[in-house]
């Protein structure tokens, strides 16, 4: 379904990503796992086009595309069948949850106003802010707004999800609820590439793992082989780090 | 020293009837200025190559350009230039005949475009780069996000700014008297000059600059109030929903269980 191939992406000297290959098979849900800076967030960017990745390719679907050539109805056709939930929500600020959700709808899916609202309706009641509609995303928690903006990407009905730290810029209370969300997708079969922190998460939900460090894929696997038995040392560190962090977390 | 009421009266009329020139020459150069700025601090903020140099060029070197200087220096490059351009292209049209005041706009929407363009980029600056990349994550192109999701995020901010230029512009405006264009305040003094009633021919000019540009403020405090309301939280009080406090209630019962 998506393929990426020899990833490289410099931000002036610093290379985030030294050849990146990847793999994702459709309704797989994909977790990239790794330290801050590691460049799996700039990885994701790189498929959406949100940061313009310095050499590689792309097998999207049936297309093919070379990311120091891609053409703008390349990055568009990308876009228009791929979504994006942003690490900070990334919702329009003049815009009601409703209307966040329909933009999309009826800007780039020409849909008519009354059955766009129909269909942002549907999605707001399936993430369970069917009391929110009319609200501003200044006016939502930070949990009620990632819930915006996860509804925002389905309801295009995309090919992909693909989540940038999702629940980092959350209360930790309000963790839970878009966690579960998330999972809520996942059972839907749509495919998914999830960065995150959260582990319980990444082992309950996903059915592969990737693991990256110093801008390159360390290890990849089932959830399985890589939560109990990482082959690699530097893998190995990351677990047992993030793990003894983690009952901090849960009280 | 007395203040002469009648002659007040008939200066006040005379800028009145005249107001219409201040006013056009106001109005009509912050539309095209506001443009043309739109358009210039648009090209700068994406960073369009050679034309983004070249505008920042241009507008360091232009903004410190006096209006007055300005004015004064196109009118006297066009009563130049005038009789050759004229012979050249057969124009019989003598000089003394063509209302100066197109060198006004020239130079008003000249001055206003550098200005208003620094200021639309700062309104572009003032909107997250999320919300570009929101616009392009839902497949929408530019010009869409632009129009549909920043310009709109850009008016509450740009407003405090531009009821200023505006009322910048309303007074630079009264420059163009210094060629000899009629307007609030030569036209207040026309009665003055029979009379020798100066006093009250700049009184009578200050009172209907003070109506504009009062009439300004409060529109634009008018319209302050109406923008950019979805950044109250008048609604919502914390960040803290019910469920969730629910949720923190519930966990502590367990930690004190355990």
């Amino acid at each position: 379904m998506i393929e990426l191939k020899g990833v490289k992406k410099s931000f002036g000297k610093h290379e985030v990503l030294k050849d990146v290959s990847i793999k994702v098979e459709e309704g797989e849900v994909v977790v990239i796992l790794g330290a801050s800076g590691s460049g799996k967030t700039t990885f994701l960017r790189c498929i959406n086009f949100l940061e313009k990745a310095d050499e590689g390719t792309m097998q999207f679907g049936d297309k093919t595309i070379d990311f120091k050539t891609a053409k703008k109805n390349e990055i568009l056709h990308v876009r228009r069948h791929s979504a994006f939930v942003f690490q900070n929500y990334g919702l329009f600020a003049n815009k009601t949850a409703l209307q966040n959700v329909m933009e999309g709808l009826t800007q780039v899916q020409k849909k008519s106003k009354a059955e766009a609202e129909k269909i942002a309706k549907e999605t707001l009641d399936w993430v369970g802010l069917s009391d929110r509609y009319d609200y501003y995303p200044s006016q939502l928690s930070g949990g009620q707004q990632q819930r915006v903006g996860i509804a925002r990407a389905i309801a295009l009905k995309p090919e992909v999800i693909l989540f940038d730290e999702p629940t980092s810029a959350l209360d930790p209370e309000l963790v839970g609820e878009v966690l579960d969300l998330i999972k809520k997708v996942a059972q839907m079969g749509i495919t998914m590439l999830v960065v995150t922190h959260e582990m319980s998460f990444a082992q309950d939900v996903a059915d592969k793992v990737i693991f990256m460090d110093a801008g390159v894929v360390v290890e990849e696997g089932k959830p399985d082989e890589i939560f109990v038995n990482p082959k690699e040392e530097r893998t190995r560190q990351f677990l047992s780090r993030i793990i003894s962090l983690e009952p901090m977390y849960n009280i | 020293m007395v203040f002469k009421i009648s002659a007040f009266l008939e200066s006040f009329l005379s800028a009145i009837k005249y107001a219409h020139v201040t006013i056009e020459l106001t109005a009509i150069s912050f539309v095209i200025s506001l443009f043309l700025g739109l358009i210039i601090a648009t090209i700068r903020h994406f960073k369009v190559k050679v034309l983004s140099q070249i505008f920042a060029a241009f507008i360091t070197i232009y903004m410190g350009l006096p209006m007055m200087v300005a004015i004064v220096l196109y009118n006297l490059i066009f009563m130049t230039c005038y009789p050759d351009i004229a012979l050249k292209l057969h124009i019989n049209i003598p000089i003394s005949e063509i209302n100066p005041i197109f060198i006004g706009y020239f130079a008003l929407i000249m001055g206003y475009t550098c200005i208003l363009s620094e200021s639309i980029r700062g309104a572009y600056r003032g909107v997250a780069n999320v919300q570009f990349e929101a616009g392009y994550s839902i497949g929408m192109t530019k010009l869409q996000t632009l129009r549909r999701i920043i310009l709109p995020q850009m008016v509450p901010i740009l407003l405090p700014g531009m009821q200023n230029s505006l009322i910048g512009l309303l007074k630079a405006s009264n420059l163009v008297s210094a060629i000899s264009i009629i307007e609030i305040m030569n036209g207040a003094l026309l009665p003055s000059v029979r009379y020798y009633s100066y006093l009250e021919g700049y009184v009578a000019a200050a009172l209907v600059y003070w109506i504009i540009g009062a009439t300004i403020e409060i529109l634009a405090h008018y319209l302050e109030g109406r923008v950019g309301n979805y950044n109250k939280k008048s609604e919502y009080k914390t960040g803290r929903t019910e469920e969730s406090i629910d949720r923190i209630k519930r966990s502590e019962e367990k930690l004190w269980q355990a």
